[in-house]
């Protein structure tokens, strides 16, 4: 099969639920906003050459519903020949997006296609507006809706994960976002529009837009002593706690990927290519072990050793399955999550695996890394993890 | 001109102040709330409001977080607005009453009068709450018109939940203002008023000082602890839990010491005057800032012993140090622990042998002679002092009461006898052969007053009906050991509940069915009420645990099954009669007392509900329709477009969270934010009035033209409602939140309400919620968790989590 080559990776900043800055930003405009934008930033690309968008999104109802995929795609400028479609695969959906994207260049089927992700949390909260539990799998199969909270108590018991493990991989978490966003490294974040909604002197409301460049869910000022004080919010004396589990937030990303003909063709400059890209299933009640067992999967399948591998983005859906899989693994802690992780700069659900991409293809520019892996858990005890290699620049 | 109070101020935000501005905030009139500016602003802060509401604002905070709550619902902190008294004086020119809780200072009162006096509306009264400072003073120098608009009214604390108002009209006051502020803290504000005159510390504190005072200087004299004290002189004879000490810990000992310092130097004439000096180990304890709970020791303190464990001691008014104590135990409490009524109890402590029954017959002895020679000086009638120990005290009797309990002429005999003054007064009273202060007669209550020495028939507000006063009318239509139905005029009737803590039981069932059937053929509509004296009191805490218990435990689930089945079909006879059925619930409102206010068409509710479907607590559930009236009642609330496609689950939710979590309301405002309380139901302040209120409420709906509601199938949630509930409690097993019976019985509650296993949506008949309660009630009375949770709470009264 052919390359995918990855000739642009963007995201907008992830900014807190209900709180943060995107809180009156609808999901559609933070999906056209970076899809138009991805496709403006990929130097040479004529619009009429995009064949097809697909849009992970963890709960596509409400607002994400409708396929925003196409709403998006519309909203977003392209040609009324661009197709569009929604993938759903929880956690990983904006990785699988990627790849089913990716799959379609290399199968020959298309030659220039976007992986997008996006999820405001705000307006549709984790579980969906409305949780609907098949009643009698929900009271005979009880592992099969477990709160992700609690599969995170599980990992953490079972494996034995202290408390004082997860705090201080949480801190760190902070530590290296907060350098990496004084330092201006994320280099793959977008200045994104946000509405606020303003009151005016007669009383009345007017919608405004004002520009949101950062990730605001960063706490520079976090200490292990602060963190240590939080409560288990999962399980009655468990160790869990909102300050080592990942933020809910609101953000999109995109992926613009063409086959190495129209990279010639027109003259794209790719930064990437997909090598590969793998899932598996694990117990449901441990779903935070997914990328335990899908990292070895993609190594295996592609021929690669870990020490092949220069940087990692493992997403901390919560602290103790990342530690879990990291030290499992044996894999260099500081090949991973360098600049931060979901602790810290969120997950905002659908959108993870496109934005980790970024990110990941950024660091890998920067430090000139040949392989890196990008990998997460899944709800419903899966996980995925795909393969990047950097383009010769 | 007619009066109204469209808008009060409270100035000084205080635990006094700031109580009754909570209060008029719950009672829905909006407040404003004022304070001084600190003294020590620097020059910033001078021009900055925030730190010139410093002291207010510092009021209010604690006014929203204090124990036990001071607003009824958290929506009425917004009827408070804050201020102070250089910004925002000119504000009280727009408010009819303006109430003055300031520092107990005579200058201060004075000169913040005569600021007042100059801004106030011309009709704006204005009162006082000191409890020590005489009117007469406060108001020198002030014009006419400000006195004629003047008066005291002194609430107690906490204002919310003591019943007393204080009510004291000056020399000048307008008999207009007068009678406008009685009828305003009676009906609005829910007060029991008690008439009191321009005299050191009015009723309620010249009695209750003395007794404390009184109490305190026997015991030296009679070389008794203050455990012993305690053990004695609380709910043994009738008097608030607390006892002397305890309560004295929460009044603060700066508080007592102020106070009869203050009331020793305002009766110079008082032959009992010494009374109300205080041994020298409270001047010690002030010094050593031993204050009470304020400074975490008083008389008492919480400390922790060897073992880490918390322990509760006693001071030492020799040492100054903390001991350990053992409960107190004397014959005589023995003995009144045998019997059940507080006049039973009163007997076996008063005429006992032991020590400690010597020291209550002292004291009370004391006490009652001081209260009689208080009359005509502090009050006219013995009525005032009564109901101001009980209102304002918490005593189940007050002083006259308590001495009809101990025999009126064998006390005056043994105190003669002991060498008691014994005032003129009483011996005049036994001389004409009147050997009670209060009688019943020809169908008549009386009461003996001093001053015209006769009996004067006990006057009953005209807001109010007192069932026990018409049952003495012979208004009974027909009774049985647990309940009555009364004739409240107009063919309206009464069924009033009468066992212990108006538990409900089989027998009362059954008397609602008669009841029922004979307001059919006789009257016009049905009031289920009762009038409790205790406070908060209960209109019915549920059913007889004991009794079913009992059934349980033999395995008679037929019986317990058929005695359901009558619950749930009384109740929903009550629902289709023909004839309007009202509930006027307060206080406790449990289970199955909650279900008959449910069960009923229209609720008249006191502000102080505390009610709730709390039996998963004994791991049941609402078993007499409660769990298919409070569905109907929650769906009802909506207007009849949004019900016909409403979201199931946002009825559903609330429904099985108030049952799942046994829910209980904290005042009747919070029982409506909950759903118990719905929109056609009413809320009113003054308890007393509640019985007449409903009859009021019953006519009123007949006026209106009342029809019973059409038997309608009714929309149900189903399976969908299930699936939800098990993946939530699913998770909240997991995390160990709730244990494995909380789970099943929870699970099961959503299977009873959402209809059991029907597709979402479907419309069912209402008999098959009933069925399902009724199966669910009885699988789970087999559960051996459920009959431990019962066993435990009767045995230890506490719920068991297992």
């Amino acid at each position: 099969m052919r390359d995918a080559y990855i000739v642009t990776s963007v995201r907008t900043p992830g900014c807190r639920r209900a709180r943060g800055a995107f809180k009156d930003t609808r999901p559609e405009d933070l999906l056209s906003f970076i899809l138009k934008t991805s496709v403006e930033k990929s130097i040479n690309l004529p619009i009429s050459d995009i064949n097809d968008v697909m849009v992970g999104c963890s709960f596509p109802e409400a607002e994400q519903g409708v396929n925003i995929g196409r709403i998006a795609s519309q909203m977003a400028g392209l040609p009324d020949e661009v197709s569009g479609a929604t993938v759903n695969r929880f956690c990983s959906s904006g990785l699988e997006a990627i790849a089913i994207s990716a799959l379609k260049i290399k199968a020959g089927w298309e030659d220039i296609t976007i992986g997008c992700g996006v999820e405001s949390m705000t307006f549709v909260p984790m579980g969906g507006n409305i949780r609907k539990p098949h009643p009698e799998a929900a009271e005979n199969n009880t592992s099969l809706y477990l709160s992700m909270g609690n599969t995170a108590e599980v990992v953490a018991q079972r494996y034995g994960i202290s408390r004082e493990e997860q705090d201080e991989f949480a801190y760190q978490s902070q530590m290296k976002a907060a350098s990496a966003m004084k330092e201006d490294r994320f280099t793959e974040l977008i200045p994104t529009p946000a509405v606020k909604y303003v009151q005016k002197e007669n009383g009345t409301y007017v919608k405004e837009t004002f520009i949101q460049d950062f990730d605001d869910g960063i706490r520079p000022t976090t200490t292990v002593e602060g963190l240590s004080r939080l409560r288990a919010v999962f399980s009655m004396g468990g160790s869990v706690t909102a300050g080592n589990s990942s933020q809910t937030t609101d953000g999109a990303a995109a992926v613009v990927m063409a086959s190495k003909e129209k990279v010639n063709e027109l003259g794209l400059k790719p930064v990437g290519i997909v090598k590969g890209y793998a899932t598996i299933g694990c117990r449901p009640d441990e779903m935070g072990v997914g990328p335990r067992w899908a990292i070895p999967k993609l190594l295996d399948k592609t021929g690669l050793k870990l020490k092949d591998i220069g940087l990692f983005e493992i997403n901390e859906a919560f602290a103790s399955q990342a530690i879990y899989c990291i030290n499992e693994l044996g894999i260099n802690m500081d090949k991973v999550n360098i600049n931060g992780g979901a602790i810290a700069l969120g997950h905002p659900l659908g959108c993870t695996g496109a934005k980790l991409c970024g990110t990941l293809l950024a660091n890998m520019k920067k430090k000139g890394v040949k392989y890196g892996i990008e990998s997460m858990c899944i709800g419903g005890g899966m996980g995925a993890a795909a393969l990047f290699e950097l383009c010769d620049q | 001109m007619t009066r109204k109070i469209r808008k009060a101020a409270v100035i000084g935000s205080g635990i006094m102040g700031g109580g009754i501005a909570a209060l008029l905030a719950s009672a829905g009139i909006d407040t404003l709330l004022l304070d001084i500016v600190p003294f020590d602003l620097n020059e910033d802060q001078k021009n900055d409001r925030a730190a010139k509401n410093k002291i207010v604002q510092a009021g209010f905070d604690q006014l929203k977080t204090g124990k036990p709550a001071a607003f009824m619902s958290s929506q009425d902190m917004q009827r408070i607005s804050l201020g102070n008294l250089e910004d925002n004086f000119e504000e009280l020119a727009l408010c009819d009453w303006i109430v003055e809780a300031v520092v107990e200072n005579l200058e201060v009162k004075q000169s913040l009068f005569k600021r007042i006096e100059k801004i106030r509306k011309a009709d704006a009264i204005v009162t006082s709450n000191t409890s020590g400072i005489p009117l007469r003073s406060m108001t020198h120098g002030l014009n006419l018109k400000f006195c004629q608009n003047f008066m005291g009214t002194h609430f107690f604390n906490p204002v919310r939940y003591m019943h007393l108002l204080e009510l004291i009209p000056g020399q000048e006051t307008l008999k207009d203002v007068v009678d406008f502020m009685a009828d305003f803290g009676n009906r609005i504000l829910g007060k029991g008023i008690v008439w009191a005159k321009d005299t050191p510390n009015f009723v309620g504190n010249r009695i209750g000082v003395f007794n404390s005072g009184n109490t305190i200087n026997t015991m030296v004299e009679e070389s008794m602890s203050i455990p012993e004290v305690d053990a004695l002189i609380g709910p043994a004879i009738g008097r608030a839990k607390s006892g002397v000490f305890r309560t004295l810990d929460m009044v603060g000992i700066d508080t007592m010491i102020h106070i009869t310092k203050n009331i020793y130097e305002l009766v110079p004439d008082d032959p009992e005057k010494n009374r109300f000096l205080l041994p020298g180990f409270f001047d010690t304890m002030m010094e050593k800032k031993m204050l009470g709970n304020k400074t975490r020791g008083g008389f008492y303190k919480r400390e922790k012993n060897k073992a880490g464990k918390p322990e509760f001691k006693v001071l030492n008014t020799q040492t100054f140090e903390y001991e350990s104590f053992e409960n107190p135990a004397f014959p005589c409490l023995e003995e009144a622990k045998k019997v059940k009524t507080v006049p039973e109890k009163l007997n076996c402590v008063i005429y006992g042998k032991d020590r400690g029954a010597r020291f209550v017959w002292k004291t009370m002895a004391r006490t009652l002679i001081y209260a009689a020679n208080c009359i005509p000086e502090i009050s006219d009638t013995i009525l005032e002092i009564d109901n101001a120990m009980r209102w304002g005290y918490n005593a189940s009797f007050g002083p006259f009461q308590t001495w009809d309990a101990i025999g009126l002429e064998i006390s005056v005999a043994r105190m003669e006898k002991e060498g008691f003054k014994v005032p003129g007064k009483i011996k005049n009273m036994l001389s004409k052969g009147y050997s009670s202060f209060y009688k019943t007669e020809n169908n008549k209550n009386y009461y003996y007053c001093f001053e015209k020495e006769t009996y004067l028939e006990k006057p009953v507000s005209p807001n109010e009906l007192s069932l026990s006063k018409l049952k003495i009318e012979d208004k009974t239509i027909f009774e049985c050991e647990s309940a009555s139905l009364i004739d409240l005029g107009d063919n309206v009737f009464c069924c009033e509940f009468h066992t212990k803590m108006n538990a409900l039981n089989a027998e009362i069932v059954d008397f609602i069915d008669k009841s029922l059937d004979y307001v059919d053929t006789n009257g016009a509509g049905l009031v289920f009420g009762n009038q409790d004296q205790g406070m908060p009191g209960a209109f019915s805490a549920g059913a007889n645990l004991k009794l079913l218990l009992e059934r349980a435990t033999t395995g008679d689930f037929d019986s317990i099954a058929s005695g359901l089945k009558k619950m749930q079909t009384a109740m929903q006879k009550v629902r289709y009669s023909a004839f309007p059925v009202v509930a006027a619930p307060y206080g406790m409102t449990l289970g199955g007392g909650c279900e008959i206010c449910l069960g009923s068409d229209r609720i008249v509710a006191h502000s102080e509900l505390y009610m709730g479907l709390v039996e998963i607590g004994v791991g049941l559930l609402p078993g007499g329709a409660g769990c298919l009236n409070l569905w109907k009642k929650i769906f009802n609330n909506l207007p009849g477009p949004l019900a016909r496609d409403a979201d199931l689950i946002k009825i559903f939710i609330p429904v099985f969270s108030n049952i799942a979590m046994a829910k209980v309301s904290t005042s009747a405002a919070h029982a409506r934010s909950n759903g118990y309380i719905g929109v056609n139901d009413r809320i009113v302040f003054n308890r007393d009035a509640l019985v007449a209120e409903a009859k009021k409420e019953v006519l009123r709906m007949n006026e209106d033209g009342y029809t019973p509601p059409i038997k309608t199938k009714i929309f149900v949630m189903g399976d969908q409602a299930q699936g939800m509930i098990s993946a939530q409690f699913g998770n909240m097993l997991h995390g160990k939140f709730l244990s494995e019976h909380d789970a099943f019985l929870a699970k099961r509650i959503a299977y009873v309400i959402s209809g059991g296993d029907v597709r979402p949506g479907t419309l069912v008949d209402e008999d098959v919620i009933l069925t399902l309660e009724g199966e669910a009630f009885i699988d789970f009375l087999k559960k051996e968790k459920t009959i431990a949770r019962m066993t435990h709470l009767l045995k230890t009264g506490k719920p068991l989590r297992n």
